[in-house]
């Protein structure tokens, strides 16, 4: 312990010295940057000021001025065809051109020095926020200051994540170059051909993917949770980042197929490659200590129970894998060793006292089990909601309707198709409302069956994001028509939507 | 046995100094380069806003010469693409130097331990 004390001594006394050179090399780079702003600043005042001569210039044919005649003299002089100039354009090269076009010039080169100007401020500021931060950090490593460090203890690493674990989660594995290659460059190929691909993938692994990708998210959300207090901002970034490859990888691993959307690399940024340690959903007590540690106060914090694969509740067909023998444990060991009650049922929610707590507050009870209510944006299944995401099941889902569509008019008059086609998509539920109607009375029975939107869509030249307004319309006009079938694919959202009406 | 070493040290650390003098001119005049391509690329914007009724002249020595307006766009696009190719060249040159100054970086410090533990034992001798 002594000898420990005695290195830690050492170290703080090196401390303010590199922290000290680091200041000055920011305080330098930011003095740097404020004498350039200075300079180009006068250039673009001189320009201004150049630019009001030019335009008061041609007012009258000739002036009378006093013309410098060598250094010591000045004579009487005029000054003629004043509307006649010769500009340098730089480098050697002179063009004889009107005081307007003078003008043009002036205005152009100005553009060329707010460019200058806007980088310069943006380097300063980058610098200014180095240099604060690294006050932040020696305030938070001299244990002064308002920094408060958390730690999390974890004591099994092998918790109970969700199935399939990814090569990432092994501690020693690298991420797969290769993969995140692929990735990339499927990525790009994705986006040329989400409008074309149907059917390419099975639904059930889309859904199988869906779930993965909320999987992650959770994990993220709670991580984030833990993560605010960091005070290592430039770390955690850099680090989820490196995360944010790997997952690339190793989500691009665990399906095979690269189905690949906007939000997919931000939602794998959840996978835990080098957070081993953080299983938000598995651990056990909620153990708050504090210590000094460091000269700098500790908290010693350890996860409370969270529900297990949190599920987004739409009010239909909720899915949830609810590990009721875990939690049971769980509880069981929280009294054993706390004797604290947190969190013991999740009836008693109003006391909070643990971010857990609140999860508890809201929950259901199905049968006895407390089932956490899920949020509508994360939904298991979404067979009864309208999407307008693009991910892949909803564009994958619009493809089918498309498909459908496409089937469902086949045999409608060429007349209605014909117009239809011309029409963007928000004209066409209004303009072919009435016909649809009609139609669709005609359509009951067949077309709920994979495509519960016997569709005023036209064409699916349709950007995805506009899908939910036309679906929406439509099902107000099918009058809930029994969309309803665990079969068919519908989109959360016009579930409840069915369900609220 | 030090006095070797240290000798081989002092010529190594001149190599080294040279080598490193040597960058530095590459990087000001690459530097200098970069400048230049800058000033031709805002020549080129302007000379497009200009239109054929302005004359043009190239300012060579103490003389104006007149010049064509077209002459002049692709006299100046024949320069910008002359800079293009002496800063590629002044790259891979300074790419160069860098890894030599690199492996002399080495074999200094190689050689100052070296020195360092001859030292030790001149020292634990004397």
């Amino acid at each position: 312990m002594a000898a420990t004390g005695k290195v830690k001594r050492s170290n703080v006394n090196d401390l303010p010295q590199g922290v000290e050179r680091l200041k000055e090399e920011h305080r330098k780079v930011v003095k740097d940057c404020r004498s350039q702003i200075e300079h180009w600043e006068k250039v673009e005042k001189d320009y201004e000021s150049l630019q009001d001569r030019l335009r008061t210039l041609p007012d009258k044919l000739s002036y009378d001025v006093m013309v410098p005649f060598g250094p010591l003299a000045f004579m009487p002089g005029k000054l003629v065809h004043t509307n006649e100039l010769t500009v340098l354009l730089g480098d050697n090269w002179f063009a004889k051109c009107s005081a307007k076009q003078a003008d043009t010039l002036v205005e152009h080169r100005k553009k060329h020095v707010k460019n200058a100007l806007d980088d310069l401020q943006k380097v300063m500021k980058n610098f200014q926020n180095r240099a604060d931060f690294t006050n932040d950090l020696e305030k938070l490593t001299g244990g002064t200051g308002d920094f408060v460090d958390i730690r999390e203890e974890v004591m099994n690493e092998d918790e109970i994540t969700k199935g399939k674990h990814r090569l990432a989660h092994k501690p020693n594995s690298k991420p797969k170059q290769e993969y995140l290659l692929d990735l990339k460059e499927d990525k790009e190929k994705e986006e040329v051909d989400e409008e074309r691909k149907t059917g390419v993938l099975s639904e059930g692994e889309l859904w199988a993917r869906l779930d993965d990708l909320e999987r992650q998210e959770e994990l993220q959300d709670a991580r984030y949770r833990l993560d605010s207090t960091d005070t290592n901002g430039e770390d955690t970034t850099s680090s989820s980042e490196e995360e944010k490859e790997a997952d690339g990888g190793s989500g691009v691993q665990v399906n095979g197929h690269q189905k690949e959307n906007g939000w997919l690399p931000s939602s794998l940024t959840s996978q835990m490659n080098g957070t081993n340690g953080l299983h938000p959903e598995d651990e056990e007590e909620e153990d708050c200590e504090e210590e000094t540690d460091n000269g700098l106060p500790t908290i010693y914090f350890s996860h409370t129970v969270e529900f297990k694969k949190v599920r987004i509740n739409t009010g239909k067909n909720t899915t949830l894998k609810f590990s009721e023998r875990k939690e049971q444990k769980e509880q069981a060991k929280r009294k054993k060793k706390n004797g604290k009650s947190n969190g013991h049922s999740p009836l008693e929610s109003y006391k909070i006292t643990s971010p857990a707590d609140i999860y508890k507050v809201f929950v259901d009870l199905v049968n006895g089990e407390p089932i956490p209510r899920k949020s509508i944006l994360k939904s298991r299944s979404r067979e009864n909601s309208v999407c307008s995401d693009t991910s892949e099941s909803s564009t994958a889902d619009f493809e089918e309707r498309r498909a459908a569509f496409g089937r469902s008019w086949s045999h409608d008059d060429a007349m209605q198709s014909d117009t239809s086609d011309g029409i963007t998509e928000e004209e066409s539920p209004t303009g072919t409302s009435p016909r649809t109607n009609g139609r669709f009375e005609a359509f009951t029975g067949t077309v709920i069956e994979k495509d519960p939107l016997p569709c005023s869509i036209p064409h699916l030249t349709i950007a995805p994001p506009a899908l939910p307004t036309i679906p929406e319309r439509k099902l107000e006009e099918v009058g809930q028509e029994a969309p309803q079938e665990p079969a068919k694919r519908m989109s959360k959202f016009k579930a409840t939507r069915l369900h609220q009406k | 046995m030090a006095e070797v070493i240290q000798k081989k040290l002092q010529s190594e650390l001149e190599k080294y100094q040279q080598l490193q003098k040597d960058v530095s001119k590459s990087m000001s005049a690459r530097q200098k380069l970069e400048a230049q391509l800058t000033e031709n690329n805002i020549v080129k914007e302007e000379l497009a806003l200009l239109d054929c009724q302005n004359t043009v002249y190239k300012l060579i020595g103490p003389v104006l010469v007149k010049q064509d307006l077209d002459e002049a766009k692709a006299t100046v696009g024949k320069r910008l693409e002359y800079i293009n190719g002496e800063i590629q060249r002044y790259e891979t040159l300074l790419k160069e130097m860098e890894k030599k100054s690199d492996q002399h970086r080495e074999v200094l410090s190689s050689l100052q331990q070296e020195y360092q533990r001859a030292q030790g034992q001149a020292v634990g001798k004397a």
